[in-house]
């Protein structure tokens, strides 16, 4: 459907792979407006859908690829795309955002999403140009690994000329065809990891799907936009994160940060320090592997590390996997981490779970819950293992279904590590509990960035007080809503970083940084007070540069205000969905190892105090006791056509 | 005042300035200790998070036999 906003292309495609019939999804203004792009816009697509009964490896279930109005736009960081579905590995929504090209190259062909159903009969890949979609035999495509495909792909798409038609392409790997739950989806080197995507992608036969054309995304200001964006740029280029950090050091430079803080997740989460972590830092993998420091499209901060593996120059690897295929099964061979990251994107599968999964076996043969032959420190026939995890072979087989299941299976849910069926990311919660409520009542499952990354505020930033529950539930709600917004816009989240003023991040023993870090827990209910009455907020922050881009870009209003409440309404309808499939208080639980054991038995604060917290979230966003949107607060955020019973 | 032979580690952004990621030093106060980090200004100094020991000190912090010093840039954001 045509729109009068810019950012937008004004069309949705929907493509059945059982008839292989393509048509116009319908997506009007009034949409769009409520529901932005992104991960939103695809939680309306599937609440439009979904009735609580389906699963995710059905023709019932929608794999819904969608853009923003920001991708594409010029602004910052703005080549995001996002892959939501419901998840094979928890059975709810799982949303999953990507860098890389793929949705530049989505709206060059005229489209803002793909809502794809059904399933192939036999493998096949999709070449979309312009308005012409075609389907193609992928048999000689199936089997092989990510980087392959992505090769051939491009061999497919040369022109008499002898060159390669400029495109974007997502593809899976041999762990998406054998239905890992978690195997993700590749774009170039970046990747849809977390929930299953590649698996419901696998299920459809749908080896990949490539994207070109020449459309332009029409900017409402562009002449304003320019301006705003150069502005933007330097901004956070002279931002101490987004400027220094990260390009200097990815997020792999964390990892020191993490171990003196002890949030660094050690030997499947049981301590927070690693003695030899120097060996997997940030530090060492700059100094002695990263070659070169890369971005995606349009991105100014470029925080992906390159290093070589088997004489290739490929991706390196991000904080999580750093840390989860290092302290969390006590490997200190950065080498070997290098060289798995790689081995796990070409077969396609997300390196959090997988590595958690690991760490989860590797404990329960420790405790002879579970005669499985993997042990901790011991690191030779991993390799091996992750082969046989792609292709389910052996003991491969059983780590296909994720830590969650094996735990219902062997023993052992108290450190099986997960949230909702996904497993945690590398924070160790029990010293930053604001992140530990996060983890517990994220849409998704255990996701730091879905849960509002309050160890932001909790150490790596700021250094509020990491164990007192004071303030942590109206933080986290609004950390949540924005991030939800800013990714549903098409912007990466790390552009939410240079939020924080850079005076507070570089002059962290100054008088007004400690003053900041002292009373920020208690201004829990002015935080209140702004998550519930956001349009106070009529006007655009200084140190928030996207409203007043997405302005420009959209023609839409969007004060800080309105921003904080689109983010909220993505928030909530994907809750909403969620509760459709039995989600509510009950399942918002962590593992008791984070809740009941203190990481230092001499300090009881150190667990999370998850119940005292949940109640005072679930006030502060307005869900009843069972942890649901009440009737206000679903026609507060007009969401009232989304309710529906169980079908 | 007694000077005392101190165990430095650096990390985050401000070792990949100095170019070292540990080193010994002498000094008495941790105020000392900040002018001797390798390329690394007094004003910079200042601003890195000091660890005596795992343990956040206050400025004018005396050292005692045996201290470990960590210095590491603020660090945020993954």
């Amino acid at each position: 459907m045509a729109t009068n906003y810019g950012g937008y292309m004004g069309k949705v495609l929907r493509i059945n792979l059982s008839t292989k019939e393509v048509s116009e999804y319908p997506f009007s203004d009034e949409e769009r407006k409520l529901y932005i792009g992104g991960k939103t816009m695809a939680a309306k697509i599937l609440s439009d859908h979904l009735t609580g009964n389906e699963k995710a490896f059905s023709e019932d279930n929608l794999l819904v690829i969608t853009t923003g109005p920001m991708t594409g736009s010029g602004a910052p960081s703005s080549s995001r795309f996002n892959i939501s579905t419901l998840s094979p590995l928890t059975g709810y929504i799982t949303s999953s955002n990507c860098g890389g090209n793929f949705g530049y190259y989505l709206k060059k062909a005229g489209l803002d999403a793909l809502v794809i159903s059904g399933k192939c009969e036999n493998p096949t890949w999709i070449e979309i140009q312009n308005d012409t979609v075609l389907f193609h035999e992928a048999d000689d495509l199936w089997g092989l690994k990510t980087s392959e495909t992505q090769e051939k792909l491009d061999e497919k798409l040369t022109m008499k000329n002898g060159r390669v038609r400029k495109n974007g392409k997502i593809c899976i790997g041999p762990a998406g065809e054998n239905q890992v739950l978690y195997a993700s989806i590749i774009s170039n080197e970046r990747v849809s990891g977390r929930g299953g995507t590649g698996a419901v992608m696998g299920w459809m036969k749908l080896k990949a799907v490539c994207a070109s054309g020449n459309k332009e995304v029409k900017v409402i200001e562009k002449e304003k936009m320019v301006k705003h964006t150069q502005k933007w740029f330097k901004y956070l280029r002279k931002h101490p994160l987004t400027g220094n950090q990260l390009p200097k050091m990815g997020t792999a430079g964390l990892v020191s940060a993490m171990q003196m803080k002890s949030i660094l997740s050690t030997k499947n989460y049981q301590y927070g320090q690693y003695d030899k972590f120097e060996d997997i830092s940030g530090e060492k993998l700059a100094e002695e592997y990263n070659i070169v420091n890369k971005g995606c499209l349009t991105c100014p901060i470029r925080c992906a590390r390159t290093v070589e593996v088997n004489g290739k120059q490929v991706k390196g690897p991000e904080l999580e996997t750093l840390v989860l295929l290092g302290s969390g099964i006590l490997n200190n061979d950065l080498k070997s981490i290098l060289r798995w990251n790689y081995e796990l994107d070409e077969l396609g599968m997300d390196t959090i779970s997988c590595a958690n999964t690991l760490s989860y076996a590797m404990e329960a043969n420790e405790k002879g819950l579970w005669d499985n032959g993997l042990v901790f420190s011991e690191i030779d026939d991993i390799s091996k293992v992750f082969e046989d995890i792609a292709y389910a072979r052996g003991i491969g087989a059983e780590l296909a279904l994720g830590s969650k299941r094996l735990a219902e299976k062997y023993g052992g849910k108290e450190f099986a590590i997960n949230a909702k069926g996904m497993e945690l990311a590398a924070y160790e919660p029990r010293k930053t509990v604001g992140l530990g409520l996060g983890y517990a009542v994220s849409n998704r499952g255990g996701c730091h960035l879905n849960g509002g990354y309050l160890v932001i505020l909790e150490g790596l930033g700021l250094s509020i007080d990491p164990t007192t529950p004071r303030g942590k539930a109206d933080l986290t709600m609004m950390f949540q809503d924005l991030m939800e917004m800013i990714s549903a816009t098409g912007q990466c989240l790390f552009t939410s970083y240079a939020f924080f003023p850079s005076p507070l991040m570089n002059h962290p023993n100054s008088w007004y940084t400690k003053l900041v870090n002292k009373i920020l827990p208690y201004c829990g209910g002015v935080v209140r007070f702004i998550n519930k009455f956001p349009e106070i907020a009529f006007f655009h922050l200084p140190v928030f540069h996207h409203t007043k881009a997405f302005e420009l870009v959209t023609g839409m209003k969007m004060p800080f205000g309105n921003y904080l409440r689109a983010g909220e309404r993505g928030y909530n309808l994907e809750r909403i969905v969620n509760a459709r499939f039995g989600v509510d208080e009950s399942k918002d639980s962590l593992p008791k190892r984070l809740t009941d054991v203190p990481q230092d038995p001499n300090k009881p604060e150190t667990k999370v105090p998850l119940e005292t917290m949940k109640k005072v979230y679930y006030k502060a966003r307005g869900w009843d006791e069972k942890g649901l949107p009440t009737k206000k607060t679903i026609e507060r955020l007009k969401l009232d056509g989304d309710v529906r019973d169980k079908g | 005042m007694v000077m005392y032979v101190i165990k430095v580690s650096l990390y985050g952004v401000i070792r990949l300035q100095a170019g070292i990621s540990h080193f010994e030093s002498t000094a008495s106060t941790l105020s000392e200790l900040k002018e001797k980090i390798p390329n690394v200004s007094r004003k910079e100094a200042d601003d890195l998070i000091v660890l005596v020991n795992g343990t956040a000190v206050k400025k004018k912090y005396k050292f005692k036999d045996g201290d470990e010093v960590v210095f590491m840039s603020p660090a945020g954001g993954g």
